[in-house]
């Protein structure tokens, strides 16, 4: 049976710096030195971390962050701000894009492959987890892990998830920059109402390190590979400690400007099934985050369905519509329709300000 | 033009096997990603070039584009000096998906062993054939997947 590699950490809660150093290590062991894939679990201090080409300006409320003595910092892979913390299982995931064992069939196909994992390590705690596109995995429509990505080098791929198990919610509003903020009451009930947790769905408080257990046991059985605790070897270990210098500690990196232009805005519009409003985030062309609210009636579920079918989209009229008939089904907001939505995302986009 | 399995990937363009073109004017070669790779990307976030004047290699990472959460590569398709960057894609980096052998450049480079290098890179039936083993690839593993 193949074997890969397994770094798990559970001895102490990591600083940013240390364990996004070793995350973006894997990788390049991967490319320089022909390692086997690399799991690497662990757990951070309480920690804001943004993506890669995030604005952290608009995404954090620095100055919050200090007070409450959460660490900030920027990590290798794409996406938006993740809240770390004693009760989030943090995964780093090294491989070749070209290993058998992976689907590198598309991008999706990727992200899917490694969800399956992951889906499989939640089984042990009775719950069923599927992979939402194009990013999540979700339970009952709620997102309870989120997938980003980035390639090193020539062939080299790193991902990072972000896995809740227990989780205060309260801390999302309170430190982030959302195109909520103005509505504290309803930005918390959006932002706990479309996530969950381990905790939550297995009716059970759950350790993390029970969890990290789970998932490395869902990595072998998925992958049909057997995984052997190991470290980081000496040469892998200078190289986590140049990045650590040169990224992680380096202010050049955490609040750095190579990214595109993030704006918010708001649009409201009265339906036949009563008022819609649009929360929309956007970064340069596309939708990064979007928010649908209102006093109708949908479930949790197809509300998500929706917003994620929206994320990552250029804002512009056909291609909103687009995403939203391609998951759209009669009803699925009553007295909604895709052409009200769509003309509530658009007011929103021309709305827009800048963060 | 020429459409391989409903993707455009013009005669006149040399490629390579990350999907990036190649488009020859004299000393310089103008770069760009091709419809296949932006169809399969998904909508531009982000691009993340070089900077004028770097130096840049042939089948060597010079860039990185982010679509959806993930980041992935723009490879050199010749090595040289950058000579232009295509600062339209700051302001809407969409434009790869848009318009990807057009207004979607990304940077032109100024070649330094043009001749030589372009044996290196796709063009033609090489094309049809290479794009023919990417689908069939990215069939099998939708397949793998289900």
């Amino acid at each position: 049976m193949e074997s890969w590699r397994l770094i798990q950490e559970t001895e102490r809660l990591k600083t940013t710096w240390e364990g996004l150093s070793v995350d973006d290590t894997l990788p390049l062991a991967i490319e320089r030195f022909g390692s086997p894939p690399i799991l690497h679990l662990y757990k951070f201090v309480p920690s804001a971390i943004v993506g890669r080409y995030q604005d952290i300006f608009a995404a954090l409320k620095i100055e919050r962050c200090k007070v409450l003595n959460i660490e900030i910092n920027r990590r290798s892979t794409g996406g938006g701000t993740v809240i770390m913390g004693p009760e989030v299982l943090a995964l780093g995931f090294g491989i070749n894009v070209d290993h058998p064992r992976i689907n590198s069939g598309s991008v999706e196909a990727i992200f899917r492959s490694v969800s399956r994992a992951l889906i499989e390590g939640l089984r042990t705690f009775g719950i069923a987890a599927y992979f939402r596109p194009k990013n999540d995995i979700e339970v009952k429509g709620k997102k309870i892990a989120g997938l980003s990505a980035a390639m090193e080098g020539k062939k080299a791929l790193l991902f990072h998830t972000s896995l809740l198990v227990s989780f205060d919610m309260g801390i999302l509003t309170e430190i982030m920059n959302t195109p909520l903020i103005k509505l504290q009451d309803k930005g918390y009930s959006c932002f706990s109402e479309r996530l969950t947790t381990v905790s939550t769905e297995s009716g059970r408080r759950v350790e993390v390190e029970e969890v990290m257990d789970a998932i490395l046991k869902g990595f072998e059985k998925t992958f049909s590979v057997g995984l052997y605790h190991s470290s980081l070897s000496e040469e892998e270990r200078s190289i986590a400690s140049k990045l650590e210098k040169e990224r992680y500690k380096n202010p050049e990196w955490i609040f750095s400007h190579r990214h595109p232009r993030a704006r918010m805005g708001i649009g409201r519009i009265k339906a036949t099934g009563g008022l819609l409003e649009i929360y929309l985030s956007l970064l340069g062309a596309v939708i990064e985050n979007i928010y649908i609210t209102g006093d109708f009636f949908t479930t949790t579920e197809d509300l998500n369905k929706l917003e994620s079918s929206l994320k990552y989209v250029r804002c512009e009229e056909n291609k909103v519509r687009d995403a939203i008939i391609s998951v759209w089904k009669p009803n699925l907001i009553y007295g909604i329709t895709p052409e009200d939505l769509t003309k509530a995302i658009i007011i929103a986009k021309e709305n827009q300000l800048r963060l | 033009m020429a459409n391989i399995f409903g993707y455009e990937m013009p005669d006149d363009l040399y490629y390579n096997e990350e999907h990036s073109w190649a488009k020859v004017e004299g000393s310089k070669v103008r770069v760009g990603m091709t419809d296949f790779f932006q169809r399969e990307a998904g909508d531009i976030v982000f691009v993340d070039l070089p900077d004028e004047g770097d130096e840049v290699t042939q089948g060597e990472v010079c860039g990185k584009i982010q679509s959806r959460k993930w980041i992935g590569k723009l490879v050199s398709p010749v090595s040289g000096e950058v000579a232009e960057l295509n600062e339209d894609l700051e302001d809407d980096p969409t434009l790869i998906n848009q318009d990807p052998y057009g207004k979607g450049w990304i940077l032109v480079i100024e070649a330094s062993d043009l001749d030589s290098e372009l044996k290196n890179l796709m063009q033609g039936e090489a094309v049809k054939a290479f794009i023919e083993r990417e689908i069939k690839k990215a069939e099998e593993e939708k397949a793998k997947a289900k």
